[in-house]
């Protein structure tokens, strides 16, 4: 029984791996670094209470959505949520806030306990770019 | 003759300024929008003088040039000048760097020595909003 759960494991991590190697169409400039500039990985933050997020993007630009310009893309960060699929629109729902209109920072309220924030940039139609544009995924502690 | 120096460059300097000012019809922004330097602050000592510098923004978001949209703008990067003059395109040169790409960070490289550093946001057409967007002016010492 374990070991057939350990094989359906790996099933199924094959096939993200296989879903990770997809991607948007629009290009991204292999230097590109997206990072959370606030709060740092493992840091506490009050809960329930407004905290800000500012998101880090070095050797790319922010565009809105809807604007098709080279080397741009829009700011989607990821809440509790792993990856979406790379090759399609970000979904936009509580787990997944778009910044469509080029914002580079946000306020955040988080409920008690521990959670996980990622960037992704999506291109003009909230697609990952290729290769994606991804951040670190770090953990914040809710008190 | 000091005198008459003086009417001349008045005289020059006046129809400039009311042409331009007739032109305006400056690009608005919400009155919170915000811009500011997250890095370096205000009396960074830095060695080498080659540094990203990261550009904040509030309320308002980061669009390339030639993107006509309600509350964005793109940043430029004032080194060792004052504030250019509100009504008319940013200057384009050594003291007064663009960001038409949307870009959040920049390498910046600066001779030894003191110098100072200011946000100033333009609109698509690199023209200041009304009000306009504008960081404190902060020093930094290359050495």
């Amino acid at each position: 029984m374990h070991r057939r759960l350990f094989m359906a494991a790996i099933a199924g991590a094959a096939a993200a791996a296989a879903g990770a190697g997809h991607a948007g169409e629009t290009p991204s400039a292999p230097d590109t670094w997206l990072y959370i500039g606030w709060p740092q990985d493992g840091s506490t933050v009050t809960a329930n209470k407004p905290f800000r997020v500012w998101f880090g993007l070095r050797n790319m630009g922010i565009a809105p959505k809807g604007v098709k310009y080279p080397n741009t893309g829009h700011h989607h960060l990821l809440i509790d949520v792993g990856l979406p699929p790379l090759d399609q629109e970000i979904p936009s729902d509580r787990n997944h806030l778009h910044f469509g209109a080029g914002e580079t920072e946000t306020m955040l309220e988080l409920s008690p306990g521990r959670h996980t924030l990622q960037l992704l940039m999506g291109d003009d139609r909230h697609i990952p770019h290729n290769p994606p544009v991804a951040s670190k995924k770090i953990t914040v502690v809710a008190k | 003759m000091r005198q008459l120096l003086m009417i001349a460059l008045l005289a020059a300097t006046l129809p400039a300024s009311t042409l331009a000012r007739a032109q305006a019809a400056r690009t608005p922004a919400p009155p919170n929008a915000v811009v500011y330097i997250i890095w370096p602050s205000n009396g960074t000592v830095i060695d080498g003088g080659r540094f990203w510098l990261r550009m904040g923004l509030r309320n308002m978001g980061v669009a390339p040039k030639g993107v006509k949209m309600a509350n964005v703008g793109h940043h430029h990067l004032l080194v060792d000048t004052e504030l250019p003059a509100m009504d008319q395109q940013i200057p384009n040169d050594r003291n007064h760097l663009h960001f038409g790409a949307g870009e959040t960070e920049a390498r910046i490289e600066l001779p030894p020595g003191k110098h100072t550093l200011q946000l100033l946001l333009g609109d698509q057409d690199h023209v200041p909003h009304e009000p306009p967007i504008y960081s404190g002016r902060i020093t930094v010492t290359v050495r």
